[in-house]
Formats: structure tokens, C-alpha cells, sequence
């Protein structure tokens, strides 16, 4: 369905692409609220090689994701990292983000988090500042899915968060 | 009597279903008339007019004709400097039933002057940050300025030319008309600054190495001929960065002169080896030249490094020709490792290459050169054999560009020589891509500044044949994995893509550079569109015939999108008109699923439904033939003993069979004893064929497809009576995923509830 909004071609295109002069320095995240769990279901899509690039700046140069040489010690700094950048708050409180794990979809670092206790779904406030503090251009785009809409947010370094409220 | 009765009882049926529908639909006004929609109507209002040119069939007609453009050209690339200069001539043949009143010329370089308006049609009011180079060049005084700088255009005579520049297009004007038939001779003497292409991420350009040595890859480096057609005139359409060429074929001879310490490879056979090459690379070549299972190193690692060391202050001149290309590229370093292998090709032989400095290995001396040779031999089996002598790909930070023979690609190892999966694939990818661009659009050459699709979805849907077939050739290269890891091709990748927001879509139909989401709409979406279009609706026997036919009716020409759609459908006698409206001339996405599913069972007790109607009608059930009613299982007529009822219970049924049907014949009649009406909706706009999986009670379970002109009447709905002598107890819609369906939701009876790669993801992690 009318699940992503726009810039579909991260999942598709080539970091670089045949003709394309501009690598494209994008992550898609995904928030689906299910009532029925009172959880928020958040995946969020990063660029394997960005997301390392500023893993390596920030914590440890010989960080490397996706290959043998990964360690836990990495997935620990990832987890803090993406705490650190995503922050949300329901019905008008910050609410505390669980980190459940992470996987690799090709060039794709796909990290899975969860908001527990959501009875209520009246506003919510995401602010999404993954790579912007390497990539001035970064855009990171949220879809949220409710049981009675889908909406959509792109955030970029001018306005790292944005509010949508329902009913 | 009985014939009377039935016509009776079928206008009875046909006046009754009119009259309900009638009721439901009544309106105070009467509805105008309409245009024909139907999504299975022909494109004759899409589609030019077949003419001489250009044929009905798809192929080139009697009166096509094409321009053609040899080139003679001295080329000097100063290392120190960072400048390259040239003295071309061009000896232009004008093919063309029509007068030429002027020549137009491309200065692609002219993109990086420093008048350029390129960065000008980009966004923005809220810019949040530039590329450092653009911001260069954009903002502040004494930027890079690296357009071209154009001494002189002279005609054979050497008498100076009337020349305009128009940004990147140079309108060259000449003494007199150029009649059909007719040559015209005239040279143009330029230079300009070479970029680094690691910074702007241009396609041509130098890196430069962490030793202070460059890597060249020179292209667009020269002023080019536009195309003159029947179709565009000339396509001087504006070249801003990101949309690529049309160029006319011609004969090249190219005398280069670089460094003598730099191994170069180009465009064409290289004239003069045995003055450049050593009597040790003379060998080499010789047994690479007869190697066929892996590549002969012609300059070792050990060569290159040596080499590195040196910057040589001397020159020498690499003397190359080249026959049929649109385009001339070469690549230059005193880095590069040098490598080759043959490929057979038909009766003979062609060479794959690879040029690469030592911080590509390990890696390119294991895969560039293979991924070359298969690239090469899936393709000739796709198309045509390759016809050019050699392929070439070089390694190039951040690259992926396509030349006739040549072409630029990424993925390097990192520091410590460890390779990681994404960066192995990802260049093993990017070489199967560029290399399949020889014969899209190098070859078979389309419109790339008008189409980008032409050639980029094409050779996107090749390059995924190609990088299925390099999985099998070479398994140990993507082991553990059992197939490819293709990014574009498999129909459900491009499904996030095609729901995405309306307002960000653009149909394949378009210019590239108009394009919002370029990858997608220009690689991926046509990609797979062929891609369904061969597993899915034509079969790979009739699409691969006619894709062979396409390439080969415009190997070495200029063809169209409809050369190409028309050709697909006169090859194959399939009508595509529908698949092409919808896959590249809308942005509709795929949508069908199972809206209801109803159980009948039969008996030979009439339903209310007919009694009813005739009662209305005034007639006895005695004036009826014998029927087969049918009893919907929710209805009042159904009563629980018809779930036992066989078909032989059923009198009226029977006695037709004894009156009618021989005795040996009648054990070969099917006994049916489940009835289903299943409806199939269709929310999304292009129809596609209905693949349907029929689990039994048994668990046995048969796929049915109905295709895609099922709905050439109805575009929402569609019903199908299931007659079953098992119970059906699951219905799925597209259960391979092959159509790119963009909501499963619907695609199940009984609906079952998907877990979502969240919970997925979860439950794994964490098995509670």
C-alpha cells in the first residue's frame, strides 16, 4: 500500500549509479503503531557504509559492519548511536526507545526498535538526526502507519523532528 | 417446445439481471457518452505514424538513413598540469534526404565551466549545504573552471568558421549547405583543466592516489557531434550533468600522447603495441590472447609499483583506431596492473581487460576480468555476438560510466585488504552493468538524453540475467549465497517503489532528467517490467526471440521506444499495447486480490431465486426444461443433506446424461462435487494476469493463471466459477510474488494475517 512516500530508490539504487553524480544520503524509517501490543514497531533503513563511516569518526576507526571483522563492541556503539539521534515523544512525553537488534538487507543496515506501553496514540513527536552531522544533506524519512492512517515526514538538518497528531 | 422454453427462460434471465442493476444505478440524468478508456485499447494515439523511416513492425524502414562522424585526433594529456589538450578533425557525412544549414556540436565539458548554468536549474531556495566543489565554483572568485577553452575551428582549408556557443551545444556554421549526400571536413583545436572526479563525482577526471600519482579516466573529453535524425532533427537538448548522450557512429583514429610511464587502454585497437610494449608484455599478450579460463597479468603488481615510484618526464604517443563507435574513452596511470583474458565469440575470439592500481587487489585480480568475459558471453547470448575486439573495465573510486569497450567501476578493498560482501557484489555488479552497456546503448545505440530507460533498463534487465548466469559460472565467487544477490529485477524490489506517493512518481515514458526518483524510474522499474514481462506474461521462449530480433534489427543504429515496443509484439504475437500503456506510460501499480469467495452446491430442487422469477412471469415449473440449480451455501434454500448430495443425486442431471450421453462416455465425465464463485478485485490500475493457487483439502494444491484480458470488461471486478472435485480450502493470488502486487493484504482466502518483518525480526531475537 501507500507505505513509503517518496525516495524509493534507496532500496533500489546504487549508492552509486551509472550515471548519477551525487551519492544519495537518504534512511527510511518505518513506525507502525499496533494497538493491540501498545507497541510502536519502528525499522529503520540506513546505508550500510554511511552509518559505518560515522561509527569509525565517532567511536572506533576500526569499526567495520557487515563483514568478519564486526564485534559486539560495534553493535554497542550502533545502539547508542541511534539512541542518541532518535528521539520520540507520545501524547506530549519523551518515551523510552528499546533497541531489539539489527540485520543487513545488501547495502542496507536494517535496526529494529520498540516503544512498550502505547495505550494511546493521540500526537507524536519524532526527531531523526541520524548522519546529519556528517551528511549536511542527509534526509531521513519516517512513514507512520496507525490503524486508520498512514503519514509521512522527511526530516532533514534545518527540521530534524516533526508532529503529527490524529483524531 | 423445449428450444422455446430455454430461449424463454435465458431472456427471462438476461431481463432480471437488467432490471436488478437497473435499480441499483437509476439516476435522474442520463450519464454522456465517453471516450474509449479501455486499458486493452491499441496505442494509435500513443504512437507516431509508421513511415519509410521507420516501420510498423519495428524495424528500420527503406528510407532510414543515419549521420555518420569519423574523427582524427591528437590528444595530449599533461600529468603535471592536470590539462589536456586536442587538435581534432571531423569529416561529417550528411546521410539525411534533407539540407543541413549548420552543424550542432556537443562541449560537454562545458558543464564544469565556470559560466555553467547546470548548478543553476538545481534546487534551491533552502539548500541546506552544497558539495564543496559546486560551492567552489558557485560562490567564490578563482573557482575550477573547467570548461572547454575552443583556440580555433577551421574548415579543410584552414579558413576559420562562424561558431556560436550555446552552453554546452557549439552551433558550427558552414560556407555553404550540406546537401544530401554530401561530406563536410572541418577541425577544432581546444584544451581545458582536468577535474578530480572524487570530489565533484563527475564521470570523467583524475583521483588521486594516497602515493600523489592520478588515475585518469578521460571521457565527453572531446567535441562530439550531435545526432541528426528523422525523429528529433538534431538532439541538441542541453546536457546538465546528470542525463547522458546521442551520438552518431564513425571511424576514430586517436593518437594519445601521456607520460611514458603510464599504461593506458582506450577505445580501439591499439596500432603501435609492438614500439609501447616490451618483448616481456609482448609475451604476456600473446598466451593472454589464447587463455580462456583465467586472465594473463600483462603488467604485474610488482610492474605497477615499481612504476609508481617514478614520475617520468618524458613522453610518448599510444596510437589507436577504432571502427562503428558512437564514442572514444581511455584510461591512463603509471598505477595500473594491467590484465586480460580471451573470450570465444562466435568463430572467434574477443579480449576482456582490466586496468587497476594495486589498491584494488585483492579483488580485481580475482573478479574484474571474469565478471568481464561473463558479462560478455551472457549478453551475445541475449543479443548478438559482441562485435568490438576487446572490453575493458577500469578501477576508478566511486565510478560506474560506460564507453564503447571501456568503461570506469568502483569497489576497492579496504586498507588492511579485507573485502566485505556488499563491496564484493557491489563490484561485481557495477562491471556486469557497464560492460552490458556496450551493447545498450554503445551498440543497439538509443536516445539516452531523451530516454534514459532505453538504455539503462534494458541493460539493467540484462545485467540481471547476466549477474544469475555469473552465479553459475562462478559459484565459489557469491558462496554461502545460491543465487546473485541482485539488487533490480525480481519483481516484489521494486514494489516500495511503485506504491510510493503518487506526486514523487513520473511514468518510464519520461524524460530522465524530469525523473524524481531516477534510479527507480529509469533502471529498476523498466528493468522489471521486462523481467515480468519474460518469466511472467510472454515466457522466456517468445521474449527472448524477440528481444534478440530488437537487438539485431538495431545493432548499430538509432532506434526508439516504439521500434522497441512494436518489434517485441511483431516478433512474438503477443499484444502488448495494455502492458505497455501501463508500465511506462502511467504510474498504476499492481493491486488484484480475492474479494469473496462463495461455496453453491447442486440439486435438482429449484431455488427461490427462479421461483420467484417465474412466478412473476406467470409461468409453472412444468413449462421448464430440466434444470441444475445452483444453492449458495449462506442461502435460505441450502439445507445441511446437500452437503452429501453427489452429482448423481441429482435427477434432472442424470436423466440428461442417460438421454444424451453414451454409456462408454460417461465415465469419462469429470464429478465435480464443490462449486465456487471466487471474485477477484482489482484496486490497483493495471491489469495484469490472475496467478491463482488452489490448496485442496488433500493438501494438493493446483496454480491456474487466467490472463491479463480477463479484465478487459470489467476493470474492478471479476468473477470465475471454480467447479472442484476436492474441497478447496485455501485461495492465493500471485503466490511467487511475480507480479508486484503492492498489497498482499487481500491476496488470501480465508485472509490470514501476515506477521510483519517487525514481529518477524523479533520473534527471532527473542523466541519468548
Amino acid at each position: 500500500m501507500k507505505y513509503f512516500r517518496i525516495l524509493l530508490l534507496l532500496l533500489v539504487f546504487p549508492l552509486v549509479s551509472a550515471t548519477s553524480a551525487h551519492k544519495f544520503y537518504v534512511s527510511i524509517t518505518k513506525i507502525e503503531y499496533v494497538k493491540e501490543k501498545s507497541s510502536l514497531q519502528i525499522i529503520t533503513k540506513i546505508f550500510t557504509d554511511d552509518i559505518e563511516d560515522v561509527l569509525k569518526q565517532r567511536y572506533d576507526a576500526s569499526i567495520s559492519l557487515d563483514t568478519k571483522k564486526e564485534t559486539e563492541a560495534a553493535d554497542e556503539d550502533l545502539k547508542k548511536y541511534l539512541l542518541q539521534k532518535i528521539n520520540i515523544s507520545v501524547n506530549g512525553k519523551p518515551v523510552k526507545l528499546d533497541y531489539i537488534g539489527k540485520e543487513y538487507d545488501t547495502d542496507m543496515l536494517v535496526a529494529y526498535i520498540e516503544v512498550k506501553d502505547v495505550k494511546e496514540l493521540k500526537t507524536i513527536e519524532i526527531e531523526n538526526k541520524v548522519l546529519m552531522e556528517m551528511f549536511p544533506e542527509q534526509q531521513n524519512i519516517i512513514h507512520l502507519k496507525t490503524p486508520e492512517s498512514r503519514r509521512s515526514l522527511i526530516l532533514d538538518k534545518d527540521e530534524p523532528s516533526g508532529k503529527l497528531k490524529f483524531n | 417446445m423445449r428450444l422455446l422454453n430455454s430461449l424463454f427462460l435465458t431472456a427471462l434471465f438476461l431481463v432480471s439481471a437488467a432490471v436488478s442493476a437497473q435499480d441499483e444505478t437509476e439516476t435522474t440524468k442520463r450519464e454522456p457518452g465517453h471516450y474509449n478508456t479501455n486499458r486493452f485499447k491499441q496505442l494509435y494515439e500513443e504512437f507516431s505514424t509508421p513511415n519509410m523511416f521507420r516501420t510498423a513492425s519495428g524495424a528500420p524502414g527503406p528510407s532510414y538513413y543515419q549521420q555518420q562522424a569519423d574523427y582524427k585526433m591528437d590528444i595530449l594529456l599533461d600529468d603535471k598540469n592536470k590539462k589536456i589538450s586536442g587538435f581534432e578533425t571531423i569529416t561529417y557525412s550528411n546521410n539525411s534526404p534533407d539540407i543541413l544549414e549548420y552543424l550542432w556540436v556537443q562541449l560537454d565539458q562545458n558543464k564544469r565551466a565556470k559560466d555553467s548554468k547546470s548548478p543553476l536549474i538545481e534546487s534551491s531556495d533552502t539548500a541546506p549545504a552544497d558539495m564543496a566543489g559546486n560551492f567552489v565554483q558557485n560562490y567564490m572568485d578563482g573557482g575550477f573552471d573547467g570548461g572547454f577553452n575552443i583556440l580555433e575551428v577551421k574548415d579543410a582549408k584552414g579558413s576559420p568558421l562562424k561558431y556560436t556557443i550555446n552552453q554546452t551545444m557549439m552551433r558550427v556554421d558552414m560556407p555553404k549547405n550540406l546537401m544530401p549526400g554530401e561530406k563536410f571536413v572541418f577541425s577544432i583545436k581546444w584544451w581545458y583543466n582536468i577535474n578530480d572526479h572524487v570530489v565533484d563525482r563527475a564521470r570523467s577526471g583524475y583521483e588521486t592516489f594516497e602515493d600523489g600519482n592520478r588515475g585518469y579516466v578521460i571521457a565527453q573529453f572531446y567535441p562530439r557531434m550531435a545526432v541528426y535524425n528523422d525523429v528529433e532533427g538534431w538532439q541538441n537538448s542541453q546536457f546538465w550533468g546528470r542525463d547522458e548522450f546521442a551520438l552518431p557512429f564513425g571511424n576514430f583514429e586517436v593518437n594519445i600522447t601521456v607520460p611514458s610511464d603510464h599504461i593506458m587502454d582506450a577505445t580501439g585497437e591499439l596500432q603501435n603495441r609492438k614500439e609501447i610494449f616490451t618483448k616481456e608484455m609482448m609475451n604476456r599478450y600473446e598466451a593472454a590472447q589464447k587463455s580462456f579460463d583465467k586472465p594473463v597479468l600483462i603488467v604485474t603488481q610488482a610492474e605497477a609499483e615499481a612504476a609508481s615510484k617514478n614520475f617520468s618526464t618524458t613522453n610518448r604517443t599510444w596510437k589507436f583506431k577504432a571502427e562503428n563507435v558512437r564514442d572514444y574513452a581511455f584510461a591512463t596511470s603509471r598505477k595500473y596492473i594491467w590484465d586480460m583474458m580471451a573470450v570465444k565469440m562466435g568463430s572467434g575470439s574477443v579480449m576482456a581487460v582490466s586496468l587497476y592500481p594495486p589498491e584494488s587487489n585483492p579483488l580485481w585480480e580475482d573478479w574484474s576480468t571474469r565478471a568481464v568475459a561473463s558479462t560478455l558471453k551472457t549478453y551475445s547470448r541475449m543479443t548478438f555476438d559482441y562485435p568490438y575486439s576487446k572490453a575493458i573495465s577500469v578501477s576508478a573510486k566511486n565510478q560506474g560510466m560506460e564507453y564503447p569497450m571501456i568503461c570506469w567501476n568502483h569497489g576497492r578493498p579496504d586498507k588492511d585488504g579485507s573485502i566485505s560482501e556488499r563491496t564484493k557484489f557491489g563490484m561485481i555488479s557495477v562491471i556486469i552493468h557497464e560492460v552490458g552497456h556496450n551493447y545498450f546503448p554503445m551498440i543497439v545505440n538509443s536516445d539516452e538524453r531523451q530516454w534514459t530507460w532505453m538504455d539503462e533498463g534494458l541493460n539493467t534487465f540484462t545485467q540481471y540475467v547476466a549477474e544469475q548466469d555469473f552465479a553459475e559460472e562462478y559459484p565459489e565467487a557469491i558462496a554461502p549465497n545460491k543465487k546473485y544477490p541482485s539488487r533490480r529485477g525480481p519483481a516484489k524490489s521494486i514494489v516500495d517503489y511503485m506504491a510510493g506517493d503518487q506526486s514523487q512518481l513520473a511514468p518510464i515514458m519520461t524524460k530522465g532528467l524530469n525523473t524524481y526518483n531516477f534510479g527507480a524510474n529509469a533502471y529498476a522499474k523498466p528493468a522489471t517490467a521486462l523481467n515480468i514481462l519474460r518469466e511472467t506474461i510472454m515466457g522466456r521462449e517468445l521474449f527472448d526471440f524477440a528481444f534478440k530480433t530488437y537487438a539485431n534489427r538495431w545493432m548499430f543504429k538509432h532506434p526508439t521506444p516504439e521500434d522497441f515496443f512494436r518489434t517485441m509484439e511483431d516478433a512474438s504475437a503477443v499484444d502488448l499495447d495494455w502492458y505497455w500503456r501501463e508500465w511506462f506510460y502511467t504510474t498504476d501499480y499492481v493491486d488484484i486480490g480475492v474479494k469473496d469467495v462463495k461455496k453453491f452446491y447442486v440439486t435438482s430442487k429449484m431455488n427461490k431465486e427462479v421461483k420467484e422469477m417465474i412466478a412473476a412471469r406467470g409461468i409453472s415449473e412444468s413449462d421448464l426444461p430440466p434444470l441444475v440449480y445452483m444453492v449458495e451455501e449462506d442461502s435460505e434454500d441450502f439445507d445441511e443433506s446437500m452437503r452429501n448430495e453427489k452429482l448423481g443425486d441429482v435427477k434432472t442431471l442424470n436423466e440428461y446424461i442417460m438421454e444424451n450421453i453414451p454409456a462408454e462416455e460417461r465415465s469419462k465425465l469429470k464429478q465435480p462435487n464443490y462449486f465456487y464463485k471466487v471474485t477477484f478485485e482489482k484496486p490497483g490500475g493495471i491489469p495484469m494476469p490472475i496467478i491463482v493457487q488452489y490448496t485442496y483439502s488433500d493438501g494438493s494444491s493446483k496454480k491456474v493463471t487466467y490472463p491479463a484480458e480477463i479484465w478487459r470488461k470489467n476493470d474492478e471486478a471479476v468473477g470465475k466459477v471454480v467447479a472442484s472435485e476436492k474441497e478447496i480450502t485455501k485461495i492465493e493470488v500471485d503466490p511467487d510474488e511475480e507480479t508486484a502486487d503492492i498489497d498482499t493484504s487481500n491476496n488470501s482466502w480465508p485472509k490470514r494475517k501476515k506477521l510483519g518483518a517487525f514481529d518477524k525480526f523479533k520473534n527471532k531475537t527473542n523466541p519468548d
